[in-house]
This record gives C-alpha cells, sequence and structure tokens, in this order.
C-alpha cells in the first residue's frame, strides 16, 4: 500500500465511525419519539405484548370456532405468529366491547352475528375473517374516557398564552431597562432574577399553595400562569436584554429626532426589530408553561391542566399504557406546532441581516 | 433655514466628568459648520445636545432665537445624520426617508414627490424599494443623508458621517456631502476627527480639545493662523514642525538660535516680537515653509533621511535634535536619500509660540 491508499483507508474509516457515532446519537433520540407514537396507535392487547410490536397493525385478523360457551374467538397474534384465544362467548355485547377495546378494532353487533351464521351455515370447524383497525382508537378513547381532558387542554393553552402575555410584558420591559439604562446595582438585579430559577418548584410548592389560597387564585389558570411567570421572567429578561442590546440605540434616537416621540419610535422601530428576540423567548415560556407539571399537580384540584390529565391517566386504574401515550402524543403536538411556527418567525431576519 | 447659538453650555456626567465646558458659539445662516478635534473633545457630545439627545447641564440653545434647551427631540425642527447611519433595517429605503413626513401628516402625494426629490439629489431613485441591507455602505449613506433632507430642517446636524467609508468613498462623499449642502442651503453642524475632512468641507472650523473650543475660524485661518501650539500640531499633513529656539538681540536684529540653525529675522517678522520679552521661544514652520536652496543662502544643512515622491511634490524628512522635521518640496531637484540637503524658511509664513501658554505671538 502506498501512501496515498493509506490516506484513502484512514479517510473512509474515520468518516464511517463519524457517521456511525452520529446516527446513533440521533437513534438515541429519535428512538424513544418513535416508540411513544407507535404505542399511541396500538391496541391495548398487542400494547403489552412482549416484544413490543414496532409498528402498529392495520387490521386484525380474526378466526371463530365453536367454543364450550359458544363461539370461540382468536386473534392473530404477530410476535407469536399464530392465532390465540381470546374470548368464549356468546354475547354480542360482551364480543363487541372486547373486539372494540383491547384490540382496537371497529365492528358492529350485526357483523359478529353475521359471521356467527356463516360458521354455523358453512358446517366448517372454523372460520376466518379480517376487520380494519380503528388507528385512532386511543385518541378517541383517552379524550372520551378521561375526565376533563377537553377542559384541561383549553385549560393548558390559556395557562401558557397568559404566561407569555405576563413574562413578556414584564420581563421585556425590564430587559429593555437593562439593555438601555445605567443604574446602581444593576449586574446585582440582573444576576438576582436567576435566583428565583434556583429553587425547585416542588420545594416552595406548599408556601406557593398558601400565597395562592389567600390571594383566591388556587386551582385557577391565572394562579399557576402567575407561578410559571415568576421563573419565566427572569429567563425573558436575560435574552430580551441581549437582543435590545444588539439594537443600536441611535436607531430609535434617529426616529425621535425625525418627529417621534419615545413611545412611537420603541413601538414602530426597536419592537418589530425585537420581534424575532421576543418571538424566541415566548417559545421557552411556551414550552415551559405547557410541560410543566409537578407544580400543576400540587397547585390544582378540580381544574387540572393537561399535562396532569396525562400524568393521572398513566398512573390511574384505568390507566393503560397506550391510552398514555396518546395522551403524550396529543399533549406534544401543540408544543411541536408553536416551535415550528415560532421558528419560521425567528429565522424570518429582516433582508437577510441581523441588527 | 435658521441661525443656531450656543450659549454657555456646559455638559456633565456625573459629578466629576465634564464633557463640554461652558462653550459658546453661533452658527450663521446656511453655514457649513464644523465641530473637529480629536475623540473625547466633547465634539460630538455639543451635537447631541443641539440634537436634544443628551440633557443640557447648563447654559442656553438657540434655534432661530428660539430657545429649545429643555424640548424634546421631534420639537427643535433638526435632522441628524448618525455615525452608523441608523437607518431603520426593517423599512425600505422609502420607507426610512417617508417616516418622518408621515409623522407630521403630510398628504401621501406630497410625501411621494419629496421623497422622489430627495432620492434624486442624493443619487438612489432606483433603490427606494430595496431593503437598506441590500444597499453598499456608501448608498446607505446617502439615503441617511437623503432622510435627513427630506424633512428641511432648521439645523442639519452630522455626526462624523463619513467615518465608517472606505478612504477612496470618504473623499468623493465629501464633495457631494458640500454640493449636497450647496442645493438645500441648510445651516449644517458637521463633526469630524479628520482635519483634512474637516479643511476641506467647512466654511468655518470650530476646534475643540478637552470640552472647549480652541479656536473658531475658517479653514485658511485655523491653518495659516492656528491660535496655539496645539492647532499647528492639529491642522495639517504633514503637521508644522516645530524649533525650540533661543531670542537674541545683535545689530538691531533679531536672531533665532538655535544648535543647528541661527536665523536673522526681517523687519516685519521682527516687529511681531517686539512686545515679546522671554528669551526661548517656539518657532513653527509648515512644511511647505522650509525651502531647499542653495548652501550660500541656507541657514542650515541637514542629511535627508527619506525623500517620498508624491508625484506633484515630495516630502523629505531630515532628524534634528531626535525630532523629525518634514518638508514639502517640488517634485524636483530630488535629493538622494543620506545626502546633504540645504534649507532656509520662508519668512512671511513664520509661526510664533509662547512654550510656557503655548499661544501665538504676534498676530
Amino acid at each position: 500500500m502506498n501512501r496515498k491508499t493509506k490516506k484513502t483507508v484512514y479517510k473512509a474509516v474515520k468518516e464511517t465511525i463519524f457517521y456511525l457515532f452520529v446516527t446513533g446519537l440521533i437513534g438515541a433520540m429519535l428512538l424513544p419519539v418513535y416508540f411513544i407514537i407507535s404505542l399511541s396507535f396500538l391496541s391495548t392487547r398487542e400494547a403489552y405484548r412482549y416484544p413490543l410490536p414496532l409498528v402498529p397493525a392495520l387490521q386484525t385478523k380474526f378466526e371463530m370456532t365453536h367454543g364450550e360457551r359458544g363461539y370461540l374467538l382468536s386473534v392473530y397474534d404477530r410476535v407469536e405468529k399464530d392465532y390465540q384465544t381470546v374470548l368464549d362467548t356468546s354475547e354480542l355485547e360482551k364480543m363487541e366491547v372486547y373486539i372494540k377495546s383491547q384490540l382496537g378494532t371497529s365492528i358492529s353487533q350485526e357483523e359478529i352475528q353475521a359471521e356467527m351464521d356463516r360458521l354455523d351455515d358453512s358446517g366448517e370447524d372454523s372460520i376466518f375473517f379480517t376487520k380494519p383497525r380503528n388507528l385512532l382508537y386511543n385518541y378517541d378513547t383517552f379524550f372520551k374516557v378521561t375526565r376533563d381532558a377537553v377542559p384541561a387542554l383549553i385549560r393548558s393553552l390559556e395557562i401558557a398564552a397568559l404566561t407569555i402575555l405576563i413574562s413578556i410584558t414584564i420581563g421585556g420591559l425590564a430587559g429593555y431597562a437593562f439593555a438601555r439604562y445605567i443604574f446602581k446595582g444593576k449586574d446585582a438585579l440582573k444576576f438576582s432574577v436567576l435566583f428565583v430559577r434556583m429553587f425547585p418548584g416542588v420545594a416552595i410548592a406548599l408556601p406557593m399553595v398558601i400565597i395562592l389560597a389567600k390571594a383566591n387564585l388556587y386551582d385557577e389558570p391565572l394562579g399557576l400562569s402567575l407561578i410559571y411567570s415568576v421563573g419565566a421572567i427572569g429567563l425573558t429578561i436575560w435574552i430580551t436584554a441581549s437582543i435590545f442590546m444588539g439594537i443600536p440605540e441611535s436607531l430609535e434616537q434617529a426616529a425621535q429626532v425625525f418627529g417621534a416621540t419615545k413611545f412611537q419610535a420603541f413601538m414602530r422601530i426597536t419592537f418589530p426589530l425585537a420581534l424575532p428576540g421576543l418571538a424566541a423567548s415566548a417559545m421557552y415560556t411556551f414550552l415551559g408553561a405547557w410541560n410543566e407539571t409537578v407544580g400543576a399537580i400540587i397547585l390544582t384540584q378540580f381544574k387540572p391542566t393537561f399535562s396532569v390529565v396525562v400524568y393521572q391517566t398513566l398512573l390511574g386504574a384505568s390507566g393503560q399504557v397506550n391510552l398514555a401515550a396518546a395522551g403524550g402524543i396529543a399533549m406534544a403536538l401543540p408544543a411541536v406546532f408553536f416551535t415550528f411556527f415560532i421558528r419560521r418567525y425567528i429565522n424570518q431576519m429582516w433582508g437577510g441581516v441581523t441588527v | 433655514m435658521a441661525t443656531l447659538e450656543i450659549l454657555n453650555v456646559t455638559k456633565r456626567f456625573g459629578r466629576k466628568v465634564i464633557a463640554v465646558d461652558d462653550i459658546s458659539l453661533e452658527v450663521h445662516d446656511q453655514e457649513f459648520l464644523v465641530l473637529l478635534g480629536p475623540s473625547g473633545c466633547g465634539k460630538t457630545t455639543t451635537m447631541r445636545m443641539v440634537a436634544g439627545l443628551e440633557e443640557v447641564t447648563e447654559g442656553t440653545i438657540l434655534i432661530d432665537g428660539v430657545d429649545v434647551t429643555d424640548l424634546p427631540p421631534r420639537k427643535r425642527n433638526i435632522s441628524m445624520v448618525f455615525q452608523n447611519y441608523a437607518i431603520w433595517p426593517h423599512m425600505t429605503v422609502f420607507e426610512n426617508i417617508a417616516y418622518a413626513l408621515r409623522l407630521k401628516h403630510m398628504a401621501k402625494s406630497e410625501i411621494d414627490r419629496i421623497v422622489r426629490e430627495v432620492a434624486g439629489m442624493t443619487n438612489i431613485g432606483e433603490y427606494l424599494e430595496r431593503l437598506p441591507a441590500q444597499l453598499s455602505g456608501g448608498q446607505q449613506q446617502r439615503v441617511a443623508v437623503a432622510r435627513a433632507i427630506a424633512v428641511s430642517p432648521k439645523v442639519f446636524l452630522m455626526d462624523e458621517p463619513l467615518s465608517n467609508l472606505d478612504a477612496k468613498l470618504r473623499v468623493s462623499m465629501r464633495t457631494e456631502l458640500k454640493a449636497i449642502h450647496a442645493s438645500a442651503k441648510a445651516t449644517t453642524v458637521f463633526v469630524t476627527h479628520d482635519q483634512s475632512e474637516a479643511m476641506s468641507i467647512a466654511d468655518r472650523i470650530v476646534i475643540m480639545r478637552d470640552g472647549k473650543i480652541i479656536q473658531t475660524g475658517t479653514p485658511e485661518e485655523v491653518y495659516e493662523k492656528s491660535a496655539n501650539l496645539f492647532v499647528a500640531d492639529f491642522i495639517g499633513t504633514p503637521p508644522t514642525n516645530f524649533f525650540d529656539v533661543t531670542l537674541q538681540k545683535s545689530n538691531g536684529t533679531l536672531h533665532l538660535v538655535n544648535p543647528h540653525f541661527d536665523l536673522s529675522l526681517d523687519a516685519a517678522n521682527t516687529a511681531r516680537l517686539n512686545g515679546y520679552n522671554k528669551e526661548q521661544l517656539v518657532l513653527g514652520v509648515r512644511p511647505e515653509n522650509i525651502v531647499l536652496t542653495s548652501e550660500k543662502d541656507s541657514i542650515m544643512g541637514m542629511t535627508a533621511l527619506v525623500v517620498e515622491p508624491q508625484g506633484s511634490h515630495q516630502v523629505i524628512a531630515f532628524k534634528m535634535d531626535e525630532k523629525m522635521v518634514k518638508v514639502v518640496a517640488p517634485s524636483q531637484p530630488k535629493p538622494d536619500m543620506g545626502s546633504t540637503i540645504h534649507l532656509n524658511f520662508s519668512q512671511g509664513t513664520l509661526r510664533f509660540f509662547d512654550p510656557e501658554t503655548t499661544f501665538a505671538i504676534g498676530d
């Protein structure tokens, strides 16, 4: 081997290792996401199988024979690659409910009756039939069965919006002050706003409950958003302060020279230029408020947030792992949409230039 | 158009820092006045006080006889070109120019007319729909100027508007600004630290240092009749050459004596120094006033250390007592480096300074 081939081989090996590493890293991040998505589409029966099927089945295959108590229903099991008996009954309703809830498959009592008749008429030992899966069954059930899912979703959106409103208003103005003015104790103050983030929510939850109860805000969306704002304001101040620092003061001063009041100059010049930064900050705030669970568990009672509902589904007596997965996905979707929506905004810089 | 008066204005930052120290000056109608000085001399602060962007600690500012000292910027009827242009990046060129007019509630057609007029004046007519980021530095500068003249201000302020441009563009923009001023006829205050820029553009120059006005005058005045050592050194490239000399009297004529030369002054210069009774003096000679001459007519012979041909002229440097002395001479004859050159001073242009007070004597 001459030196050139040696070099080429070395390079190829190096790159292979690099891409393997990157792929592994991406896999490690994406696998759990894929897992929960796939789980949210599995039927209850399949969700508790081991090993877990990686892809939800699109249809369910049945075998029906005569059983001791009536009709014996078997279902094709993708893990065992064989039909397994699941039910022995002559009650149509029992069979319908089982197929729906355990197998996530839509079938009407008439259809079941028709299959039973077919078995009786054919004179054979068994018949086979296939029904399409209702892939959204878990989602449907989650929102139908879980107490309060829809109101909780709306409540969560309300809380996130309120938190953004409060923290952007207060934090944005404070950030502007930190960026533009020199005053005594500025650095200490700017550092101290991060102080509140040092304390875990759980640690100060009890006093929070008492304070909120006294303010008549316990178990109210406004109360929760106030609590969330405390932490969010600190982060907002830091983000917006650096954004405002990046916008030259002379842009505002020029507006003032050319006839604008200070307020007009801010609204027409600085605010639109700071929007991408404010959007980024709003995104962090949204994600924080939307995902927060521990505080919400403690600080709500009859008006839980969506994250609490998902949590309860996971733990509750009716808890089914596939239902919880559906709830989790339902909870992640708004956050994902919001992030992508905002991201487009953050990237939209003026004429391709950052100020 | 208008006059601008600055009366006994002082600006203090905190208790200790005095940025502008009790200055007074008047800018005449349609005049192009340049505030010139090294950085930190208070020229920009002075301008920002006129604009209303800095509070005045003490004193009064009058525009057209109206006291504007405590008015916000928007009520002063001024406009300004900022050092970094400060054109708004999220607005098109048209919007940048039109914004101030909109705030004045002008009719749409009127705004359109004015914007196109000033855009024509500043040669940016074809870029009106672009965003500033799509323009070059020189074009952005024109937008800033166009925006400033669109509002027909009483006073037009420019804060080092050329300092962000490259050298070549700076010189051509200089000429253009002067032309725009001539057609817009606005009373203008222009801040710069570049003395050659000030010389070429100003009707009158105000030289500032440490918050005080050192000298006010036309470019010729500050060049030829520099008020003190600082001005003589600051104005002109290469700067004035200074020689420490002793004053001696013999046979009724005055001699300026230095280990290297003995200059006998003519009658006019002798008369200028009549009232001066100290022995020591600083002689200031502009580089072009040191002349190469024959050995017979010279007062000193020095070794030419560096000869820099410039085409139209040449710069010859020699060393005297560890100090570089520069001579600007016609391009011919050209002495060799290291050869001896014979020099004399042209008597009509000598400047005398008191070494203690640093002020000029005998004007």
